[in-house]
């Protein structure tokens, strides 16, 4: 039985409904050997800002019980270098290109977009407005109704192309948030970012990273992860979804899908597995065949409730 | 640059080494390179707890019976390195490899390079050592341990530096072997003496590499540092291992490093 992974979020078309998520697929070009950008649905790139970002001190990572936390901080290459150095080869190579967008302040973002509007092929935009390391940055955006619907307002207005905003499980009202991003204008919803989460080192008595805190993902957040987009879902079932968290495998990828998302990401698993989206999209098509699906599409929201 | 490959790999032999420490060699029947100083990430198993593949310095890559054998000495620190020292040969991983750039291996003119490593610090300044044997380069190498037992590979390291027509030197911090006291100690003492190195490569603990560091700089002597930085891909995508260099900015360890010459690394280095 032939399946087609073939999907749309919104009125994005992509050929598989795996893609690689923002931070952990560099600019797309980084894993050539193991995963090329135009072998998979859609590359999220790491966040830009206008100007490149040194980072956070180290150390910025550490492993916890099926999971890791990051305090990456942001570093990134800027807009500018990103358009010049690495947007003509994914072009050429016909890879299907999303735009991660980060900003301190409203006006960032919009010139982020700004930059990235002079250049041909770019699907869309992904607004960052979750990140919980940067203690000046995107975190307000992402917690408070009326400041995101303002920016992807804003943002809207700066661009005809697809865009989604990336929220934030760490808000204390996902779907208040949700309809906020769907009200500035938002085509699609990306969920979820990392959990803000600590480590302590108990002998030195300090946290483990340098920045305190940071962001929880991997397999330890899918249940998480899961509930939410399920709950976004069906608070706004028309509006279209990208899940991610913690999806290690075709089956974690057929569980979002139905949950409600159209398409999925997959972040961490990159670090444990170079070749991932590509593994898994493998795997989403077999699951399919053997449980009767004769499209991932069909799966989509399809989550039988009692 | 050496491609970069995830290969399916079998354990060849695993073998004590001390206490602490033991090796592993990876057999696959590809054929593959490496360089003296980069390293590979191995899956500690297939669950998810512990999450991320361990990176892991070569400790030398040859050719036999047409199988490639990777070696690694790997010190038991946690339950990834727990769960490789307890895998019987035949068992079935991944190893991502070869990655990062590797020392600086080019003969000087009218100097030994000297070899120096602490602890656990030893893999890839023995694959130095035995590279450089093997193509007639002289060099002085230097082994520090905090104990007798944590001595790793002395016949391999007598052999080497014997090839290749200089010293060996072995410290110990408690004087149980070799000479006491701190393996850098016991090359600024030769340095005082007169012996003169084109390069210095080294590999160990960070208050070595910050002592070494100085030292390097007081005199002058180019030198070249592995780092060890906590590292989720191996790949250069997450940006967790990153290094502070001295311009100020933060670079992929796995990708620019893990070794890095002294010069292009920020103070902190050598506080």
């Amino acid at each position: 039985m032939s399946v087609r992974l073939a999907t749309a979020v919104g009125a994005l078309e992509l050929a598989n409904p795996v893609l690689a998520a923002s931070g952990t697929f560099g600019y797309g070009l980084d894993l050539l050997e193991f995963c090329p950008p135009e072998a998979i649905g859609a590359v999220v790139t790491k966040g830009l800002s206008p100007r490149p970002r040194r980072g956070n001190p180290t150390p910025r990572i550490v492993e916890t019980a099926a999971g890791m936390i990051n305090a990456i901080g942001l570093q990134n290459i800027g807009a500018e270098a990103f358009c010049r150095d690495a947007l003509p080869e994914l072009r050429a190579r016909g890879a299907v290109v999303v735009v991660n967008v980060f900003g301190e302040r409203m006006e960032e973002y919009l010139e982020v977009i700004a930059r990235c509007e002079r250049e041909e092929g770019l699907a869309g935009y992904e607004l960052n407005v979750s990140c919980p390391n940067v203690s000046a940055g995107g975190i307000e955006f992402g917690h408070d109704p009326a400041p995101l619907e303002k920016l992807t307002a804003l943002c809207r207005a700066a661009t005809r192309r697809q865009l989604w905003v990336k929220l934030s499980p760490n808000a204390p009202d996902l779907v208040a948030t949700a309809r906020a991003a769907v009200a500035g204008g938002a085509d699609a919803l990306t969920l979820i970012n990392t959990l803000r989460a600590m480590a302590i080192d108990a002998v030195a008595r300090r946290p483990v990273l340098a920045n305190g805190c940071g962001g929880l993902s991997g397999p330890a957040v899918k249940p998480i992860a899961l509930r939410m987009v399920w709950e976004v879902h069906k608070a706004l079932p028309g509006v279209p979804l990208v899940g991610i968290g913690g999806i290690e495998t075709g089956r974690d990828a057929a569980e979002f899908l139905l949950a409600g998302a159209s398409a999925v990401q997959v972040g961490t698993a990159i670090f444990r597995d170079p070749a991932a989206p590509l593994r898994i999209a493998a795997e989403l098509e077999r699951f399919c065949a053997e449980h009767g699906a004769g499209a991932a599409a069909d799966l989509v929201g399809g989550l039988q409730w009692r | 640059m050496i491609a970069r490959r995830d290969l399916a790999v079998r354990v060849a032999e695993r073998a004590s080494l001390s206490p602490t420490c033991f090796r592993l060699v990876l057999e696959t029947p590809g054929e593959i390179s490496a360089h003296p100083g980069q390293f590979g990430m191995v899956a500690c198993g297939s669950s998810f707890d512990p999450l991320l593949r361990r990176a892991l310095s070569l400790a030398g890559v040859t050719r036999r019976a047409g199988a490639t054998r990777v070696e690694m000495m790997i010190k038991e620190v946690g339950r990834g390195t727990a769960l490789l020292r307890a895998l019987a040969p035949g068992a079935e991983l991944r190893l991502l490899a070869p990655l990062g750039n590797g020392f600086d291996l080019a003969p000087v003119e009218g100097a030994r390079l000297g070899l120096v490593a602490g602890g656990i610090g030893l893999p890839p300044v023995l694959f130095a050592a035995e590279r450089l044997a093997g193509a007639g380069v002289a060099f002085d190498m230097y082994v520090g341990a905090a104990t007798a037992s944590e001595v790793l590979e002395l016949e391999r390291c007598r052999a080497a530096a014997a090839q290749a027509g200089g010293e060996l030197v072995v410290t110990t911090d408690d004087g149980g072997a070799g000479e006491p006291g701190f393996v850098t100690a016991a090359l600024e003492r030769r340095m005082d003496g007169g012996r003169r190195y084109g390069r210095l490569l080294a590999c160990g603990p960070n208050p070595m590499l910050a002592a070494l560091t100085r030292l390097a700089r007081e005199r002058a002597v180019p030198a070249e540092l592995s780092l060890e930085e906590p590292m989720a891909c191996g790949v250069g995508v997450c940006l967790g291992c990153v290094v502070e260099l001295a311009d100020g900015r933060y670079v992929a360890s796995c990708e620019e490093g893990p070794v890095f010459a002294v010069e292009r690394l920020a103070q902190r280095w050598w506080p």
